[in-house]
């Protein structure tokens, strides 16, 4: 029987950088760590569905920490999650208007040894919104626009996977596509000024 | 022009003009930069999405655990227990049980739901067609001039001119072995296989008859290839084991390094 891979943290974060097997490396995080950060979020009121989502965001937000090379393992990988997951859900919260008495206990509740992630999560807030930009586009714009940007696969390679007669089309395709996404993002420009301020 | 500057910054070849056009106008500096904030938003789309698939894995994971272990607690309970006389109860005992016992079945159910999905990816993903996408290479023309020799069709095929390459065939007052071997190729490059493997069976034919072995390797391993894009790995077959069995064979080492559970796989599915 093949044993589950496992990771220490620095292991973990090479596994990240590195890119080669990242699946491994996301499942990993998800049985060694949803739980802790799960169950503070449904302590504090939220679903199952809610818990699942945040941590789904603090994955995606830890990854790409790591692969910028910002991750300073000031803390470890259990605690950054968590705060990321108790500061998002606290978001969350005050959206929702819940009550002052909640918020005040969450408030108690934070360690000092947690790792201050404010600006993080409002570049996560800002990601979201430019993420649903790119469920606004079409099916087929979406695909060729993974497929070549995340995938990295070549014109060849998508030609295979999608039904256009040949490279130059696709090419003519993401070009569309990549124009229209941008103009997208041209169209929320608070949104988009604050992410140029965050890629320089 | 500036998308096709990112992709090749992308892959990690840089280009002189685009620093120029960044470094002199500001204009297309910030088109630059709204490019580059679409590709990363696209690729935290898709980080998004991986992310995704390995939430909607663990939950799967946690739901047959907790089937599993429902079920067999439900067994187990039915079972009544006996007493041990040497330490009185059985229940740490059975405890245990239950625990290795419930581990293991999720383990083995874990293994057969990731077996059997990747088997069906397998069956599913091979076909003579993505074999033919796997396989396929162009074929370079050695191009060696002479003082003022130049062969009108192998320019047109070293210039990817695929419609003139096969006219040229088609006109051509002496047809050789060369000739057909291009033409067929052009054919495979604009996917006409039927055409393709019509030249390439020429040239085996001619060679028979003449007793010659001009491009004959190369003959044999695209009309393989071409019976492949045709979807007739049956057809395929053969010449490919007659290929890999040839050490002499320009192609042998191209061959051997195919994967034959897939041919295989392909010709199963094709005589379904």
């Amino acid at each position: 029987m093949k044993a589950e891979v496992t990771y220490t943290d620095v292991e973990l974060i090479a596994a990240i950088s590195d890119g080669t097997d990242l699946n491994r490396a996301i499942q990993f995080i998800y049985r060694q760590h949803a739980e802790a950060t799960s169950s503070f979020i449904r302590h504090y009121g939220g679903s199952e569905q809610d818990a699942d989502d945040i941590f789904q965001e603090a994955v995606v937000a830890f990854i790409d920490v790591v692969r910028k090379g910002k991750f300073r393992m000031e803390s470890n990988i259990r605690t950054f999650l968590a705060s990321i997951g108790k500061h998002m859900w606290f978001n969350e919260l005050k959206k929702r208007d819940r009550s002052e008495h909640r918020n005040r206990q969450f408030e108690m509740g934070r360690a000092q040894n947690e790792p201050d992630v404010a600006e993080l999560i409002n570049e996560i807030e800002q990601k979201k919104q430019l993420r649903d930009l790119v469920e606004s586009l079409g099916e087929s714009c979406r695909k060729i626009l993974l497929l070549f940007y995340y995938e990295n696969m070549t014109m060849k390679e998508i030609v295979h996977h999608l039904p256009y007669e040949n490279e130059q089309v696709v090419r003519n395709k993401k070009y569309k596509c990549l124009q229209q996404l941008t103009g997208l993002i041209k169209d929320n420009p608070a949104v988009a000024r604050q992410m140029q301020e965050i890629i320089k | 022009m500036m998308i096709d500057h990112l992709d090749e910054n992308l892959r990690g070849r840089t280009t002189a003009t685009l620093e120029e056009i960044i470094g002199n106008d500001p204009e297309a500096e910030k088109e630059w930069n709204y490019l580059c904030l679409a590709v990363d938003t696209v690729k935290d789309a898709g980080l998004n999405k991986q992310v995704a698939a390995a939430r909607a894995a663990w939950k799967a994971e946690l739901e047959t655990a907790t089937t599993n272990a429902d079920y067999h607690t439900a067994v187990l309970r039915s079972i009544p227990a006996t007493a041990d006389a040497t330490n009185g109860s059985t229940n740490t005992g059975n405890t245990r049980v239950r625990t290795i016992y419930r581990q293991s079945l999720r383990a083995a159910a874990m293994i057969l739901i990731i077996t059997s999905s990747a088997a069906i990816y397998k069956y599913v993903s091979v076909s003579s067609g993505s074999l033919y996408d796997r396989y396929y290479n162009g074929y370079n023309v050695n191009t060696s001039r002479g003082a003022g020799d130049t062969d009108p069709i192998v320019e047109a095929y070293n210039a990817k001119d695929w419609t003139t390459v096969r006219n040229l065939a088609a006109t051509a007052k002496t047809r050789t072995n060369q000739t057909d071997f291009l033409a067929g190729m052009a054919c495979l490059e604009q996917k006409q296989y039927s055409d393709a493997i019509s030249h390439f069976e020429q040239i085996i034919a001619v060679n028979t008859h003449a007793g010659t072995d001009y491009y004959q390797d190369e003959a044999e391993y695209y009309l393989a290839i071409s019976w492949l894009a045709h979807r007739s790995v049956n057809e395929a077959m053969p010449i490919l084991e007659k290929i890999r069995g040839d050490q002499q064979h320009k192609f042998h080492d191209k061959v051997e390094k195919m994967s034959f559970f897939d041919l295989r796989l392909a010709q199963y599915k094709e005589n379904k």
